[in-house]
């Protein structure tokens, strides 16, 4: 089923994936989203279920579809407008791997590339980082 | 230079480009308005508007460029006016065809922008959650071919 919304749950307690989410809600497009911060309450009592959830990114469409990782990474370039041809192109055979391990390893040092860019990345309180998640 | 033969010339030329172009511009119409009727399914009179501006830029894009290589320095036997005018229709040809081929792929482009909105996502979702999310079922765990999740 196509969905018709998606739900991006993000770690709202890593600079540069406030940036993405940032950038994602900024562009057109095709499927609306909604953001979460994965380690909110409302996060866990909504899609507690899903053992990705705080780890990786996750994104949860209007059918209850789930994606985690790097699929949720293309998943959320699919509902845009500018990159949706480019979701298919670099989930296809031949980039696939190459995509996944750059998704991976982007998401993996995610504290450590926050740290690079942004020296004090936390400002206002969509960034306070609860000590458990440094 | 001799210009005894450039009035013959011109005049095949500006008949043979005025009917070149209106040929291919009904031909383009006719056929891109399928295209458009496709795409634009929702509101085909904006289809029909878009293929008529089409369809008018190629008419002036087309009769400008052949008015501004009409003109030749001379002719002055038969073989001269006959090499004059091939060469004249062989670059007006070449236009057109550029045309015409820029016009086919905006209609490709503009089908195909409406068809990717229509498109699923490329990978399969990984879990399913029951459709209220409240009570999860973390069942039909396929983890997709192309792409499975690193863990």
């Amino acid at each position: 089923m196509v969905p018709n919304t998606l739900t991006v749950l993000y770690d709202s307690t890593c600079a540069l994936c406030v940036r993405c989410r940032d950038w994602l809600s900024k562009q057109e497009a095709f499927v609306p989203m909604r953001f979460i911060a994965c380690g909110s309450a409302e996060a866990r009592a909504t899609y507690g279920a899903v053992p990705w959830l705080g780890e990786e990114l996750v994104v949860v469409s209007d059918y209850g579809d789930v994606w985690a990782g790097p699929a949720a990474f293309i998943t959320a370039l699919w509902a845009l407008r500018e990159w949706r041809e480019w979701s298919y192109r670099i989930s296809g055979p031949e980039l696939a791997p190459l995509a996944q391990r750059f998704i991976n390893a982007i998401s993996s040092n995610r504290r450590s590339i926050s740290a690079l860019i942004v020296p004090d990345p936390c400002e206002g309180d969509a960034c306070r980082v609860p000590r458990a998640y440094r | 230079m001799e210009t005894l033969y450039l009035v013959p010339v011109y005049a095949v030329y500006a008949t043979v480009t005025l009917a070149l172009t209106v040929f291919l511009a009904r031909t383009l119409s006719r056929n891109g308005a399928v295209f458009l009727e496709d795409v634009f399914k929702d509101s085909p009179k904006l289809g029909d508007a878009v293929n008529r501006l089409l369809v008018v830029g190629f008419y002036l894009v087309n009769l400008g460029y052949g008015a501004l290589i009409m003109k030749a320095t001379g002719a002055a036997t038969v073989v001269e006016a006959v090499e004059v005018l091939a060469w004249k229709l062989g670059a007006l040809l070449m236009s057109l065809a550029f045309m015409h081929f820029v016009n086919l792929y905006v209609f490709y482009r503009i089908r195909r922008r409406s068809r990717i909105a229509q498109l699923p996502p490329p990978i399969a979702p990984q879990m399913q959650l029951q459709a209220q999310y409240g009570t999860s079922m973390p069942h039909a765990f396929a983890p997709n071919a192309a792409m499975p999740v690193a863990r």
